[in-house]
């Protein structure tokens, strides 16, 4: 790890005016659980560390019946695990909250961090001087890509490492950024990057740009939402595959729903057809299992990532199948 | 006491070993089984868990010396090169650094069989160790490293066992990839005529990953010199052995050097040998003048300080109709790494089962990868899963019962020397894990419906842990009745301490409290072996009760001198000694010692030699019930049961501990852990907790332990075989075979992670 200067600002304001002309050398630090890692292994290597969490007032929830939910950007992800409105109101948040990392991690690591955390490629974490560190090629792409991604992809492909973003994206939530002196709100779709657009970064943030809260719509209590995520391990490890659904019912058939996929693309994964075919579909294992064979049509998968589509599909289905038995 | 030195044979990690000691030849009596005992075969908690749930256990990487710096070593992040130029002035100059060593100024000592030096310009695999710094603090000398400038030349690599025997392959040594140029060949019988006479002919072919040992406490040694005199605080699971090999490192008297482990995280096998790390701390103690510290971070321990090799192995079986085996063939290859290791693995496929015409042939190969080191049941782990897994594949293809098939084949004699064995209770192993299992209720490979699957799978382990000689104890009772036992041998987290402080209080009779025991210090204890092979228990505890035995008899005369009575008319009874039929007339130890007018009474203790003739072997059956979900292809381990032989049991609770340790490992190497290698780059990707996956608590099964045997009377005093690696090696085979059962899919690559349980469903 390189040496660095640390600031500690005690207003929005001053954290953005900290970041000031060396702002390309400046990095907000949230929980540090990702941060700190990346500067330890040299991946990141800023000279100057702005930390987040003495600006006051930014670790609440509140929600507002009527009016949603807000979250502050250094809200623990522990704290939205066992918020109670949450797992009451928003389950697939409190569903993806229990399942990030670890107690310990989830204890330390903000939401803000977590949307914002970098991936988890293991050339991009190793001393492999690829793409999306300013170098040549792409290691993945030919290398060991099991875990990469199958859909979004190139010429990087990483896949989103976030369970939090999965489930925000499901929710259609809107992001209040601070940036250069007011802020400014960026619903989540537009959050995101694929490689294609910026091959160095995995969202739209400056640096000195900085994420403060995440708000929520009211959902209709014909509402239904869930999260299921399959990892290797099963625990303290991240998601090789992950759906999020917000599905509203009407009667017997779905009114409309929005589901996303994890650990596909390089992007929390909206899938517009299936979501779209959601509206009136009755959801019966077979009418599940023809609307299946238009997801991910268009995936690419790489040499040894095949499995994730079936995983997909099938995790899908079981998770729509659920939350309107 | 009656002693006489002899020659023993017994096998040691990965290999026969004989050895010459000293022996006991007192015969006692035997025991009995553990019901008649009063604290040996008790579930007792280790006298040393307070010390270690508090945190006041010093562990080697806790030693801390006054004036103490840090020693961090640069390794090489190539898999294969040679260093054309290496500038060290830089690094020189920055604050707090005291001494850089570089092939270009550090002794040239050999290592590796003589195939390469300490340091040595030809880096073979990626961790390999280029330069070594002392400095004031671990983060300066952390970041100093990165101000040594190398430059390499890059020579081509091969990190994949079957390219590296390919004609053109990249050479890791001149003299070529395959390791002494030729397979290991084994043969009895014939198997051209065992095939003709086969009903059925099964052929398969099975892999294995490379397993990473990753203990918990790292690799590292706090070194001191006194004058001339040499202390090394260590991770080692043998202070012996280190101390030897570096006084052979640095040429100086055995004498001089002292090893110390007290207490150790963990090691399975990665720390038998004494580490390069060790002998760069000891000369940078010397040329600082300053105590040293050196630890491995957990990228080096992934990179350099062994690991289980992989393995191909295709195997073909022939059975009759009515289950008789008739002929068997095994073909395999595995990686040693960069320098000489054992890869082999048909052990178990030579030993298992009666057959008459066996034939294997064995090839290691080199790669630019780290060595392989001995690794909990080396080779036995993957040979026994590839060797069940084609068992069970013959029984299916004649229609037996894979339990059945098993026991008909089921081996009286040693198969491969046709000794009889000293006991074998396997039979009984099978028989009660399979009521615990139930595995009358097992139903037809793939019958289940639903997504969700189960199936029912078994294996059988053979190991050796017999132990043997040389292993002593020292033994020193106290005025007061409290004794002291003093041992070479060391406690790598498995109990040692406990069990040795049982056998004495056993023997003397008085309570465990008052007894201590001291292990792992080479200038205050008597010999005993390296804890590998799960020969530990079985050599330290026959030592530990002759001491006793011999302290209990010398007490007993001493009492006859002082009452002026026959020793046979003496009764031995809770530490006090009293004249049969006379219970007031009575001594106590303190009464003895006083009047001997000596505070400290001493023996020593050996164990016994082996018994000729025969074969000493532990058995074991486990049985798995695992789940398979379709849809994610994950396994769901949800029961193992462990019925073993492995003689008595001194202590249930540690026992227990190490089969639940052994099955998680197993469970690690069947379902998540594996090395990975990138091939164009030649470096592995995983060197990490987080990416090299090991099971969390998240994934432990319900896990019974039986055990069978009550103890082994023919090999020693104590009738004790060891437990550690046995407990690994049915695990993965069983666990597969369970799948297979669940799903009509066998899987036949190891780790079986859910990607390949998916696209295997997919047909
Ligand atoms: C072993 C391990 C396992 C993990 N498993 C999972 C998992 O299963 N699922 C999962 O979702 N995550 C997982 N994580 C990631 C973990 O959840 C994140 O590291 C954590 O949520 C990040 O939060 P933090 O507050 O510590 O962020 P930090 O490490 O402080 O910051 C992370 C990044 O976000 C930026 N940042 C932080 N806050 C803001 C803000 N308000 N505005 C703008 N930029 C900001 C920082 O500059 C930095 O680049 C795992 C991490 C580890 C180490
Ligand atoms: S997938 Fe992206 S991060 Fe990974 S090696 Fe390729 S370019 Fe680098």
């Amino acid at each position: 790890m390189n040496n660095f200067t640390y600031f500690q600002p005690k207003t929005l304001q001053e954290a953005g005016e900290m970041f000031g002309k060396s702002w390309h050398e400046t990095t907000a630090l949230a929980g540090g659980t990702d941060l700190l890692g990346l500067m330890k292994d040299d991946i990141e290597a800023p000279r100057n560390v702005v930390n987040l969490k003495s600006l006051p007032g930014l670790n609440r929830i509140s929600y507002q019946p009527g009016k949603g939910l807000k979250i502050g950007a250094l809200t623990s992800i522990a704290k939205i695990a066992s918020h109670s409105d949450i797992n009451k109101r928003y389950p697939v948040l409190a569903q993806a909250a229990k399942q990030v990392a670890s107690p310990q991690l989830r204890n330390v690591g903000t939401i803000g961090g977590n949307i914002c955390q970098r991936p988890r490629c293991w050339y991009f974490r190793g001393d492999f001087h690829c793409l999306r560190k300013g170098g040549d090629i792409c290691y993945a792409v030919d290398g060991k890509n099991k875990y990469h991604c199958v859909i979004g992809g190139g010429p990087c492909f990483i896949v989103h490492p976030s369970d939090m973003a999965v489930a925000l994206l499901a929710l259609d939530a809107k992001l209040t950024v601070y940036s250069g002196g007011k802020n400014k709100t960026v619903a989540i779709g537009d959050f995101f990057v694929l490689p294609e657009k910026n091959v160095r970064r995995e969202n739209i943030l400056l640096p000195g740009e900085i994420v403060v809260d995440i708000r929520i719509q009211e959902l209709n209590n014909n509402t239904k939402s869930g999260y299921v995520k399959f990892a290797e391990r099963g625990v303290w490890d991240f998601a090789v595959v992950s759906v999020a659904a917000v599905i509203q019912k009407n009667g017997n058939a779905l009114k409309k729903g929005r589901v996303v996929l994890g650990g596909v693309a390089p992007a929390p994964w909206f899938e517009k057809k299936i979501s779209k075919k959601l509206s009136g579909l009755i959801p019966s294992e077979k009418n599940l299992d023809e609307i299946m064979k238009t997801a991910l049509v268009d995936a690419e998968p790489l040499a040894m990532n095949e499995y994730k589509l079936p995983l997909a599909k099938n995790l899908m289905k079981r998770l729509i199948g659920e939350l309107t038995a | 006491m009656p002693r006489k030195i002899v020659k023993s044979k017994y096998f040691f990690e990965e290999d026969f070993i004989e050895t010459i000691g000293e022996v006991s030849t007192e015969k006692v009596k035997d025991w009995g089984p553990n019901s008649q005992l009063k604290v040996v075969g008790k579930s007792l908690s280790r006298i040393d868990g307070y010390d270690k749930v508090s945190g006041t256990a010093k562990f080697s990487f806790d030693i801390s010396l006054p004036n103490m710096v840090y020693a961090k070593t640069l390794r090489c992040p190539l898999p294969h090169a040679k260093i054309k130029k290496i500038d060290i002035s830089e690094a020189k100059k920055v604050p707090g650094v005291l001494a850089v060593l570089t092939y270009e100024n550090a002794p040239k000592i050999p290592w590796y069989y003589g195939m390469s030096f300490l340091f040595d310009p030809h880096l073979r695999y990626e961790g390999d160790e280029v330069a070594c710094i002392a400095a004031e603090t671990e983060q300066i000398a952390v970041d100093a490293l990165k101000l040594i400038h190398v430059e390499y030349e890059e020579l081509p690599f091969v990190v994949d066992a079957g390219a590296a025997m390919k004609p053109g392959a990249a050479k890791v040594h001149d003299a070529g990839n395959v390791v002494r140029g030729e397979p290991q060949i084994y043969k009895r019988g014939d198997i051209e005529k065992g095939f003709k006479q086969a009903d059925v002919v099964v052929e398969d072919t099975f892999s294995t990953q490379v397993e990473i040992h990753n203990p918990t406490e790292p690799h590292c040694s706090v070194v001191n010199w006194d004058g001339s005199r040499l202390t090394i605080w260590d991770s080692t699971q043998g202070v012996f052995s280190v101390r030897d090999a570096i006084a052979g490192y640095l040429k100086m008297p055995a004498s001089k050097v002292r090893v110390i482990k007290k207490y150790m995280g963990g090691a399975f096998g990665s720390k038998l040998e004494a580490g390069k790390y060790t002998v760069m701390a000891a000369l940078l103690a010397r040329e600082t003048g300053r105590p040293v510290r050196i630890a491995l971070d957990r990228r080096a321990m992934n990179l350099a300080v062994g690991n289980r090799p992989g393995s191909v192995q295709k195997l073909k079986v022939g059975a009759k109709k009515d289950g008789t085996l008739t002929a068997m063939n095994h073909y395999s290859y595995g990686a040693a790494g960069a320098y000489p290791s054992g890869a082999g693995c048909s052990r178990p496929f030579r030993t298992l089962y009666k057959c008459f015409n066996v034939r294997s042939e064995e090839y290691t190969v080199f790669i630019n990868t780290g060595r392989g080191r001995p690794f909990r049941a080396p080779g036995h782990v993957q040979g026994t899963f590839a060797f069940e897994s084609i068992i069970d594949e013959t029984a299916e293809k004649i229609g037996m019962d894979p339990l059945a098939f098993r026991i008909k084949n089921y081996a009286e004699v040693d198969p491969a020397s046709n000794r009889p064995y000293t006991g074998k209770l396997l039979r009984q192993a099978y028989k009660r894990g399979a009521a615990a299992i139930g595995w009358q209720d097992r139903k037809p490979a793939g019958s289940g419906s639903g997504p969700v699957k189960t199936g029912l799978g078994v294996a059988t382990q053979i190991w050796w842990g017999g132990g043997g000689p040389p292993a002593y104890a020292t033994l020193k009772l106290n005025r007061d009745g409290s004794a002291h036992v003093i041992a070479g041998s060391q406690d790598l987290g498995t109990g040692t301490y406990t069990f040795i402080a049982q056998v004495a209080a056993e023997v003397l009779e008085i309570p465990m409290e008052k007894i201590q025991v001291t292990l792992g210090d080479t200038a205050v204890a008597p010999y005993c072996g390296s804890s590998g092979g799960s020969t530990t228990a079985p050599s330290v505890s026959p030592a530990v009760r002759d001491a006793a035995e011999q302290m209990k008899t010398k007490l007993i005369s001493a009492a006859a001198a002082v009452l002026e009575i026959p020793g046979n008319q003496l009764v031995y009874k809770n530490g006090i000694i009293s004249v049969k039929n006379k219970p007031d007339k009575k001594l106590t130890i303190a009464n003895i010692v006083r009047r001997m007018r000596e505070r400290v009474l001493l023996t020593t203790g050996a164990r016994n030699a082996n018994p000729s003739g025969y074969a000493i072997n532990t058995f074991g059956a486990q049985f798995a019930r695992v789940e398979v979900d379709t849809y994610t292809g994950r396994i769901s381990v949800k029961k193992i049961v462990a019925a073993h032989d492995i003689g008595r049991v001194l202590n249930r609770k540690t026992l227990e501990n190490q089969v639940h340790g052994g099955i998680l490992q197993g469970l690690g190497f069947a379902l998540i852990e594996e090395r990975v290698m990138d091939e164009f780059t030649g470096k592995m990707l995983n060197a990490n907790l987080y990416d090299y996956k090991m099971p969390a608590i998240y994934n432990v099964p319900e896990i019974e332990v039986i055990i069978v045997s009550e103890g082994d009377a023919k090999i020693s005093n104590t009738g004790v075989k060891g437990i550690g690696e046995p407990a690994m090696i049915p695990t993965p085979a069983a666990i597969a075979n369970a799948v297979y059962n669940a799903i009509g899919v066998r899987l036949k690559s190891l780790p079986i992670t859910p990607d390949k349980v998916l696209m295997a469903l997919q047909g």
